[in-house]
Order: C-alpha cells, then sequence, then structure tokens
C-alpha cells in the first residue's frame, strides 16, 4: 500500500550503492597512478615478504594486547576520575582536575619513556634483578592507560554533565541513592551521548600504541621497523603496517556505529 | 502528616523562605498559590529534601526531613513528587519507567512491580503504551505517567510542582482529572499551581505566598470571596480578571 516508500528505500540503496563505486573507482585509480610513478623508480617485491606475514601476525597480538589492557584501563580509570571530578567533595574535585591536568599535559612518547625508564627502574630496590620491572608490555600498556584516562576522563565528564540535572533530582526524588541514579539513569543517557567521542578516543589509543616502540615493545610497528632493518623492503613494510592497522581502527569504527544506530532506533532526541 | 517550622531557606544572599510554618494534615489537599518568585516551589522542594534550609524544621510522617542524621533516601519513598517537566526516564519505556524505583529502591520481586505497573498504566487508561518511550507520548500522557511513576512507590504524600504549566491547554484537563481522583481517594497532597479551577474545587485549603511568606491561609470559599490581606486581594482581582 505504500509503493512510494518502498520506491524511496529502494533509491536509498541504490544511490549508497553508487556511491561507494564510485569513491572505490576514484580511489583506486589514484592509488593505480601513484603506484605507476613510484615503480619507476623503485622496484615492488611483495614476493618477499609474504612470509614475513607471521612475524607481523606476533605484532598484531602484541598491539591488541596493549591497547586492550591500555582501553580497559583507561575507560575504568577514565570514569572513576570523571566522577571525581563532578563529586560534591571539592577535594575530591581537586584531585581528579589535577590528574586530568598534568597527564593531558605531559606528550605521551615522554610519558613512556618517563613510566619504563624512569619509574619501573627507580621501583627496583638497590643491586636488585631487573625481572618482573622489565615486562614492557605491563608498562607500555599502563603508560597507555594512564594517559588516556586523562583524556576518556574529559569524555564521560561532558556526556555526565549534558544529561540534565532534573534526571538526577527526579531519580533522587524516588528514594535512589546518589550510585543508584548514576548506575541506572545517568550513566545510560550519557554512554549514548560519548559513543562517538569515545570511539574516537579508542581509536587514538590503538594509535597511540605504536609510541611504545620506544620500549622495545614488539608490537606491529617495532615489528614492521625491525624487519626494515633487516631487508630493504620498507616500502612494502609500511604498507602492511598500515593495512594492520585499518584492520583494528575500521572494525571499531563499524561497531561504534552500529551502536549508535541501535541506540537511535528507540530515541529520536539525544 | 506534614509539618513545618520557622523555616528559612536562604540562595547565597536571596532571602526566599522568610519563616514559613504550616501543616498537612493526613488526606488533605493543600493548594500553594503566589506570584513567581513568591518561593512555593522552593518550599515544596523542601518537603522531601531537595532543598535544605538553614534554619527551621520540616517533618513528613514522622521523619525529620532537614536533619544529616535522617536517611532521606528511605524517607523519599513516602514522598512522590511530580514536576513540571515531567522528568521521565527518556531511556527507559514508560513500563520501565514506573517500575524501576520499586524494584532498585523498595526491592521488589519483578513480577510483582510489572503487575502494579501495568495496574497503574490501565488506571491513567494508557496500558497500551506499556513498551513505548516517553517522547513518544503527548505532554499530558508523559505527565500521567509521571504521577503513575511516583504512585508506584505508594508514597503517604504527593507533592506536586506545577504539574500542568508545561502542557497545551487540551492536556491539562486529563492530568487535573487525574490528580482530582486522587485527592477523591484521600492522599495527602501539595499542589503548587497556577489553576485557579482546580483550586476552588479540590482544594481544602489554599495558602497564598508572597514574598518567603504565607500571607493568607483558609478555605477556597473563603479565599476567593473573601481574601483578608491586600495582597491577596490584588491576585484574586487580577486572576479573575484575566
Amino acid at each position: 500500500m505504500t509503493p512510494k516508500a518502498v520506491r524511496g528505500y529502494d533509491y536509498r540503496a541504490v544511490k549508497l550503492v553508487m556511491r561507494a563505486v564510485l569513491v572505490t573507482a576514484f580511489g583506486g585509480f589514484i592509488a593505480v597512478k601513484l603506484y605507476d610513478v613510484l615503480a619507476q623508480h623503485y622496484t615492488f617485491r611483495w614476493g618477499l615478504v609474504w612470509h614475513q606475514l607471521p612475524a607481523f601476525n606476533e605484532g598484531l597480538i602484541i598491539t591488541l594486547e596493549a591497547s586492550g589492557i591500555g582501553m580497559l584501563l583507561g575507560v575504568v580509570l577514565g570514569l572513576i576520575v570523571a566522577l571525581m571530578r563532578l563529586s560534591p567533595f571539592a577535594l575530591f574535585r581537586d584531585m581528579g582536575t589535577l590528574y586530568v591536568q598534568t597527564l593531558r599535559n605531559i606528550p605521551s612518547l615522554i610519558f613512556i619513556i618517563f613510566m619504563y625508564f624512569g619509574i619501573s627502574r627507580a621501583l627496583l630496590p638497590r643491586g636488585a634483578n631487573v625481572g618482573f620491572m622489565d615486562n614492557r608490555l605491563f608498562w607500555g600498556s599502563l603508560a597507555l592507560g594512564l594517559f588516556e584516562a586523562s583524556f576518556i576522563s574529559e569524555i564521560f565528564r561532558a556526556g555526565i554533565q549534558s544529561i540534565s540535572k532534573t534526571q538526577m533530582e527526579a531519580s533522587r526524588s524516588m528514594g535512589m541513592s546518589y550510585w543508584q541514579a548514576m548506575r541506572y539513569v545517568i550513566l545510560p543517557q550519557a554512554f549514548r551521548i560519548i559513543t562517538p567521542p569515545m570511539t574516537g578516543e579508542l581509536i587514538a589509543l590503538v594509535k597511540e600504541s605504536a609510541l611504545l616502540l620506544v620500549i622495545s615493545l614488539p608490537e606491529l610497528t617495532w615489528t614492521a621497523k625491525d624487519l626494515g632493518h633487516q631487508r630493504p623492503l620498507q616500502f612494502e613494510f609500511y604498507t602492511i603496517l598500515a593495512a594492520y592497522y585499518l584492520a583494528i581502527t575500521v572494525p571499531i569504527s563499524i561497531i561504534s556505529h552500529l551502536l549508535e544506530h541501535r541506540f537511535n532506533v528507540h530515541r529520536r532526541r539525544a | 502528616m506534614i509539618t513545618i517550622q520557622d523555616v528559612h531557606k536562604w540562595f547565597g544572599k536571596l532571602h526566599v523562605l522568610k519563616g514559613i510554618d504550616l501543616k498537612v494534615t493526613e488526606g488533605e489537599v493543600l493548594v500553594l498559590i503566589g506570584a513567581s518568585g513568591s518561593g512555593k516551589s522552593t518550599l515544596l522542594r523542601c518537603i522531601n529534601g531537595l532543598e535544605r534550609v538553614q534554619q527551621g524544621q520540616v517533618s513528613v510522617a514522622g521523619i525529620d526531613i532537614q536533619t544529616s542524621k535522617t536517611n532521606l533516601n528511605r524517607a523519599r519513598q513516602q514522598i512522590g513528587i511530580v514536576f513540571q517537566q515531567f522528568n521521565l526516564f527518556l531511556h527507559m519505556t514508560v513500563l520501565k519507567n514506573i517500575m524501576i524505583s520499586p524494584l532498585k529502591v523498595k526491592k521488589v520481586a519483578q513480577q510483582e512491580a510489572k503487575e502494579t505497573a501495568l495496574k497503574l498504566l490501565q488506571r491513567i487508561g494508557i496500558p497500551e503504551k506499556a513498551n513505548v518511550y516517553p517522547d513518544q507520548l503527548s505532554g499530558g500522557q508523559q505527565q500521567r505517567v509521571a504521577i503513575a511513576r511516583a504512585l508506584a512507590m505508594q508514597p503517604q504524600v504527593m507533592l506536586f510542582d506545577e504539574p500542568t504549566s508545561a502542557l497545551d491547554p487540551e492536556m491539562i484537563k486529563e492530568v487535573l482529572d487525574l490528580m482530582r481522583e486522587l485527592a477523591e481517594e484521600n492522599m495527602t497532597m501539595v499542589v503548587v499551581t497556577h489553576e485557579m479551577g482546580f483550586a476552588r474545587e479540590v482544594a481544602d485549603r489554599i495558602a497564598f505566598m508572597d514574598d518567603g511568606v504565607i500571607v493568607e491561609l483558609g478555605k477556597p470559599q473563603q479565599f476567593f470571596e473573601n481574601p483578608q490581606h491586600k495582597r491577596t486581594q490584588q491576585f484574586i482581582q487580577r486572576v479573575l480578571q484575566a
């Protein structure tokens, strides 16, 4: 009974497919042209790099581990810091602010170096074996999580503050405690709002894990660099490296997009 | 049921409540009237502890609301409040809005909470909206859900803070009718409103507030036909002209 709507829907789908084809064709064209230009100076030896993929896969696992732990720590600590910054107690607020302003204003590269070469060594008793203190994955993920928590906390804070204060009042008026109101009313609404910026930050975290090569953690970027030292195939190695990062970050974007869509099915107003 | 004694409230330097004394007995409907800024909403919010007073006492059902020793979360279970802007939880269905507090605060069983909620929806006349989200309801329907949500906690007292002020004229009646029913069931109610018809018809007593004090308190008939205080006389005159 609604041919117009059906036709309208089909038309949108067709348009989407056409756009995808166009973009792919255009992008592909540019890439091929660029490749031809480079090929005049450089001989691509893709055949030689394929059997290095196992090394990349090992690097991938470490990148995933470092990013995963970093995300977990960043999100949990970020939420705690955000709640501190919104606390009615001035002392908590100040401590939260101190954390955010310190961590956010140190270059992340320097913070990683400081954690691994500074803190881990300083914690070591005089004359003791390096042992556990040399666990690069531990210190790397810790550094990643700690400084990302400062950014993530700001995302949480903005999200929570964007929920009208009257939602908290209504919850408290029905006898909910502050924490119950946060858990059942404020945070679920805030999570919807922060999904897009949070995705951006988590993708940034994955990309920043590449910095961990400075502490010789054998993650993806370190692997590509190391292989490049052994064989003069940098272009090929770094192309593969970029593809590996895309393989991590694009799915995160897609999941975020799906989540957003799911939230919006029933809730049109944010 | 509600006793308010010598309550003073300051917002910074602004003295908004200047010594309020008021008693509301069980089953009574008290309507608070007054110009904007006269302190009536603030007074209402002091009754469930959303506002803290700097001086004086408020007690509801024998519980002292304004001392720090009181467990406000528990006290508030006895006091339902309905806001001007409904304040429904936008991420929950109508049913969930009504169930959430009985479930999480009173720890009622899921099945029981659901049955109560469905009964309340039946009562407010929109059982078919159980699984709809608040933004798909009209303002009048949202406010009725807000009332149902408050009733789900089985409070002893219901507070209404200008419940019809944010509604389109054609939806005001459905909300007032529901409140009228509550009054007939002997619910103790304190209602801040500009609906003079409702006040005249439903109120047991009317309190007129001006500049942080209750200047007149009495039965509706006396209040409308024979107001004693000068401010009340001016107010009534203006309202009746409009």
